[in-house]
């Protein structure tokens, strides 16, 4: 199997190291400023900035005695980043400094009430099925403005503001009516994920169109194997971010912005019919229902028994398997085949997004250091550590240099370099419009079941796009990138 | 003297219990029903009051009528389906061994049944849903499917078709409470004298006719307690459905049921007084079924 | 007796021994209905992810005791056992006894208001306790009650009092009159008459209505969810089993989690099968009353 562009590993991890992925060429896109100069603004910034005060290691005026409680969502990162990693490091940097660590996966169930009644932890990692609705607490005024975050001096490089050291889709992605109050913490690369060794061992080569994708259906199956298939619990998400990103390389990123956006008809694009018929067709040639009723992991773990060879994910896959994955095993990045021959993007465009919410309570009891907690994160130190806990990639440029990250990792970065521009944007409707989002999750199921129609899944999407628009009590949010 | 004695006693009673009740459970209460007749997003600090327009959704919300459809099948097929099994399993117990030794013992090893038969009834509900998501897992790996494989039969999606989904639900919480209702009715049966076993038998009645004439019409008011107990268990089974066929109530809504509803609008939504507008509804219907379930029972002696 | 069955004509008796029989299958069909899934989970937990999500029917390849080693010492189960212990005897107790008070003043006593004070409780098991998640949590919290056992143990209480106080009073009702009437005659208090007469002839319904309420209390699953949040320490068994169960999804942990549930449901059965017999009889006659 060729890799495109063949680098060398060690060309890559110096690539790596320069850019943690995100500052490369695709970074330009990926930060959503589509000229190339997205990193660009002076970056050697005056340490002179109001964010900068007098001391640079204590730029908040953190008052040292102060508790700081952190709460983490306790998912397929873990929370050992949190517990062995970032809170030491604000613990040296504050000694005798309590912190009140938890780590939780009812992040919603266990906190909302506590924004409501006012006793609020500083640091939250709002993630997870039951993450809060930062637009509604941001309507409260409970976010923190992280604008003087960004502005901050870097842990590392006082000459520097943080906003230079993380690349920009941190930025573009932090705005909530249009202040910024989240910080994304991961880069993640999302596409079709497969045993490389497996395609090795049987002469196989990826699929660059859909004939091919459905020629290999057709191989696979004689060998017992399933093309494709998706967690149809807890996980049809997945498959609803795979029906997005196909529509996107069909019809462009602007098909995902119009969805977002929720300008009219916006699901009932063509782009966006031609992707749901594709795969709800694999679905029924090549799928098995029994998926229906298998939720992530169990999803995985058949993968790793090769009963199936390309699964719709991102790229935490490969370390929320570490622990199950046999030696004959090694996951890799493909590319969704070109679905026309007129798609708008050409084969090799993967998406590439930020992710992971953190947010800082602004009136919680130590808002300065919760700012200089996501300070200490946003360091080299602090960014290495989360890469070596979870072997994922964070959004701090540089962070994962001198580290030997897994094949599936080095596969991402080969394909995100390959891609070039060739980026396909995040849909943010899930963190928007929750509703929305939920609905899409079972009507994806309802389609690739067979039980409508891919235009009715489409009008289903549209009704419920509509209803949304018209609800006076959401709070609506644009982008325009 | 003696009245101030007993108003003293009835008070001093009744103090903890009512403070108890009206603190920890009235008020919080009043404030849905308060909620209820807002937009409250769980966050604001201040209540915008919008009169009956949550109610007013709630006539049109597809969802809220598919999860009354269910309630409905719950209401009727969970009592109907524990109470027919439980009295059987426990005619069997009682009965099924004849006339022989000394008098009703039931068949061989009944002691054994009845404390087997309890188990499931000890198990947590967030326990029984672990588990029968694994027995219905729609493989060769899950317990039924996998007997179904040795037949050479293809596997079910228990829980992911729509029209199987709520029907494998109920059967989890049938199986989980036919137990505590063998139980029951076993212990009733013990009851009947069994002179009028014998006399019928001896007049040639045969276990049918003797279970419909005697056992039946003896057990009325038991079996009617139990339709109670077991009426307010389906107004619930939140917490089995939602372990099992997940917080949509999957597949399409069709195992969705008020509870879930309510749960997924507040806190996924954050449209609070909306689910409490749902959490009013199905109050009055919990309560009309209480009524007209009692009116009907002999607990009515308590003058409901 | 056993000259009556000899009198049973012979045809009789051989339809007796094909009946029995069947009874006997019917029988052992619930049996297995309820056995297997439980072995299931059992074997399960000496299995690895492989066989897990293999043949179903397949039995462990070998014995690995590790995942109940995981289970014990990340789920913690031990600790949410004990808090469980803690909080179910405890709120159990107290339900028992302001439960049993308020249902015999409101079921032997005549004064005015008994019939609201009885709707009052008796409405309240038509509520959906979620409703009051979110109101509840200010009213603990503002009593300073909020992660606390005590909390959820008067919480517990509270929730358990409607059901309660409506099976308890209409046992009372049946109780006879003469025995607390001679008591009072003798120069008993209410209180003395109450404690020392009516609660031991009450006792079937009190055992009854006892093994309903520590079921259920220890099933309950969102009261501690809200109540109990921030204390992972403080957490009971269900809140334990939940996130297991999460957990496994995320870290595909699946033999610690069949461990976990195998570790949760033993030490239950093992209690109930000493207990079984007071339970059954006291739920037997209980009802029946």
């Amino acid at each position: 199997m060729t890799h495109p562009g063949e680098i060398t590993r060690r060309q890559l991890l110096r690539r790596i190291g320069i850019t943690a992925f995100a500052a490369g060429p695709g970074a330009a896109l990926l930060s959503a400023c589509a000229t190339s100069g997205a990193g660009s603004e002076p970056s050697a910034a005056p340490s002179t900035s109001v964010a900068a005060s007098s001391d640079p290691a204590n730029p908040f005026g953190v008052d040292p005695k102060k508790p700081l409680e952190v709460v983490i969502f306790g998912g397929g990162y873990g929370d050992a980043y949190a517990k062995d990693v970032h809170e030491p490091l604000y613990t040296k940097a504050f000694p005798g400094v309590t912190i009140k660590h938890t780590a939780t996966q009812q992040i919603g169930t266990q906190l909302r009430p506590r924004f409501v009644s006012g006793d609020v932890p500083d640091v939250v990692n709002n993630s997870g099925p039951e993450a809060m609705d930062l637009a509604a607490l941001a309507a409260e005024g409970h976010l923190a403005d992280l604008s003087a975050l960004f502005d901050a001096p870097s842990a590392d490089d006082p000459s520097r503001k943080v906003r230079d050291t993380v690349t920009p889709a941190v930025l573009d992605n932090a705005k909530i009516n249009g202040k910024d109050l989240v910080l994304n913490y991961t880069v993640s690369h999302r596409a079709l994920w497969y045993n490389a060794k497996l395609f090795e061992s049987k002469g196989w080569s990826l699929p660059k169109t859909w004939a091919e994708f459905t020629a290999l259906g057709e191989t696979a199956k004689k060998e017992g194997i399933l093309l494709f298939a998706y967690p149809g619990q807890k996980g049809p998400y997945y498959q609803l971010w795979n029906v997005l990103y196909t529509a996107a390389k069909i019809g462009g990123n602007q098909v995902l912005i119009d969805i977002d956006n929720l300008v009219d008809g916006a699901w009932n694009a063509d782009a966006m019919k031609k992707s749901v018929t594709a795969w709800v067709e694999i679905q029924a040639k090549y799928g098995d229902k029994a998926y229906f009723g298998l939720d992530h992991t169990q999803t995985q773990v058949k993968q790793l028994q090769n009963k199936l060879l390309f699964y719709p994910v991102g790229s935490w896959i490969e370390n929320e398997m570490a622990k199950d994955k046999p030696l004959d095993f090694e996951y890799a990045i493909a590319p969704i085949p070109d679905v026309t021959s007129s798609d708008a993007m050409p084969y090799g465009a993967v998406q590439v997004g930020v992710g992971e919410n953190f947010v800082v309570a602004a009136k919680g009891r130590n808002p300065q250091g919760g700012l200089e907690y996501l300070r200490l994160m946003l360091s080299k130190e602090g960014a290495k550590g989360f890469t070596q806990k979870t072997q994922n990639l964070t959004v701090v440029n540089g962070a994962a240099e001198g580290l030997d990250l897994p094949p599936g990792l080095m596969s991402a970065a080969r394909a995100q370099d390959a891609a070039g521009q060739n980026i396909i944007t995040d849909a943010r409707f899930e963190g928007w419009y929750k509703e929305l989002f939920d609905h899409g999750t079972e009507q994806i199921n309802v389609v690739m079941a067979g039980r409508v129609t891919p235009e009715e899944f489409c009008a289903r999407m549209q009704k419920k796009a509509d209803e949304i628009k018209k609800d006076s009590s959401v709070a609506k949010q644009t982008r325009s990138q | 003297m003696e009245r101030l004695r007993r108003y003293g006693f009835v008070i001093g009673f009744l103090a903890v219990p009512v403070t108890l009740y009206a603190v920890f459970v009235i008020s919080p209460y009043v404030q849905a029903f308060q909620l209820s007749l807002t937009d409250w997003n769980g966050y604001r600090s201040k209540l915008t009051y919008v009169g009956l327009d949550n109610f007013a959704k709630l006539v049109h919300d597809e969802v809220f009528w598919r999860a009354l459809r269910n309630h409905g099948v719950l209401l009727l097929v969970l009592p109907v389906a524990t109470i027919v099994i439980a009295l059987f399993l426990s005619y069997l117990l009682n009965l099924g061994g004849g006339t022989r030794g000394d008098g009703m013992r039931g068949v061989w090893g009944s002691r054994f049944y009845r404390v087997v038969f309890f188990f499931p009834q000890v198990l947590a509900v967030a326990v029984v849903g672990v588990l029968f998501k694994a027995v219905y897992r729609p493989d060769e790996s899950g317990v039924v499917n996998g007997l179904l494989a040795r037949f050479g039969a293809e596997p079910v999606g228990w829980l992911t078709e729509p029209g199987l989904a709520l029907w494998s639900v109920i059967a989890v919480m049938v199986w989980q409470a036919v137990g505590f209702y063998v139980v029951l009715f076993s212990a009733g049966m013990a009851a009947i004298p069994k002179d009028y076993f014998e006399a019928a038998a001896l007049d040639g009645a045969g276990r049918a006719r003797l279970f419909f004439s005697i056992t039946l019409p003896l057990l009325r008011d038991t079996v009617q307690v139990g339709w109670v107990y077991l009426g307010i268990a389906a107004f619930d089974g939140f917490a089995l459905i939602q372990v099992l066929a997940g917080d949509k109530g999957e597949p399409d809504g069709a195992t969705t049921v008020l509870p879930i509803q309510i749960w997924k609008t507040a806190f996924t939504y954050n449209k609070y007084g909306y689910a409490s507008a749902m959490g009013v509804a199905l109050f009055f219907l919990t309560v009309t079924f209480a009524v007209l379930t009692l009116r009907t029972t002999r607990r009515e002696r308590i003058e409901l | 007796m056993t000259a009556r069955r000899d009198r049973l004509p012979a045809r009789g008796r051989a339809r007796a021994g094909v009946l029995g029989g069947l009874s006997h299958l019917a029988l052992a069909v619930w049996t297995a209905l309820v056995v297997l899934p439980l072995l299931w989970t059992f074997l399960a937990s000496f299995k690895n992810n492989t066989e897990i999500f293999g043949d179903a029917l397949q039995l462990p390849g070998e014995l690995r005791l590790d995942s109940w080693g995981r289970a014990w010492s990340k789920a913690h189960i031990g600790q949410y056992m004990l808090n469980t212990v803690i909080v179910v005897s405890l709120s159990t107790a107290g339900t028992m006894l302001f439960g049993s008070m308020a249902a015999y003043v409101l079921a032997r006593y005549r004064f005015v208001g008994n019939r609201v004070v009885y709707y009052f409780f008796v409405a309240g098991m038509a509520f959906p306790v979620f409703l009051a998640l979110g109101p509840l949590f200010f009213v603990v919290n503002q009593l300073g009650l909020l992660n606390t056992h005590l909390g959820l143990v008067l919480v517990y209480i509270a929730y358990s009092l409607p059901f309660t106080i409506f099976f308890l009073a209409a046992f009372f009702r049946t109780l006879p009159d003469a025995v607390a009437e001679a008591a009072m005659i003798d120069g008993a208090s209410h209180t003395r008459t109450f404690f020392q007469i009516m609660v031991p002839m009450a006792r079937p319904g009190l055992v009854s209505i006892t093994v309903f309420n520590v079921l259920g209390q220890w099933n309950q699953y969102l009261l501690p969810l809200v109540l109990l949040a921030r204390d992972q320490d403080k957490w009971v068994l269900t809140q334990g089993i939940a996130n297991i169960s999460t957990l496994a999804g995320y870290e595909a942990d699946w033999p610690g989690l069949f461990a976990a549930l195998s570790m949760t449901i033993l030490p239950v059965l093992v209690v109930y099968v000493i207990f079984q017999r007071q339970i059954q009889s006291g739920l037997g006659s209980g009802a029946l009353k």
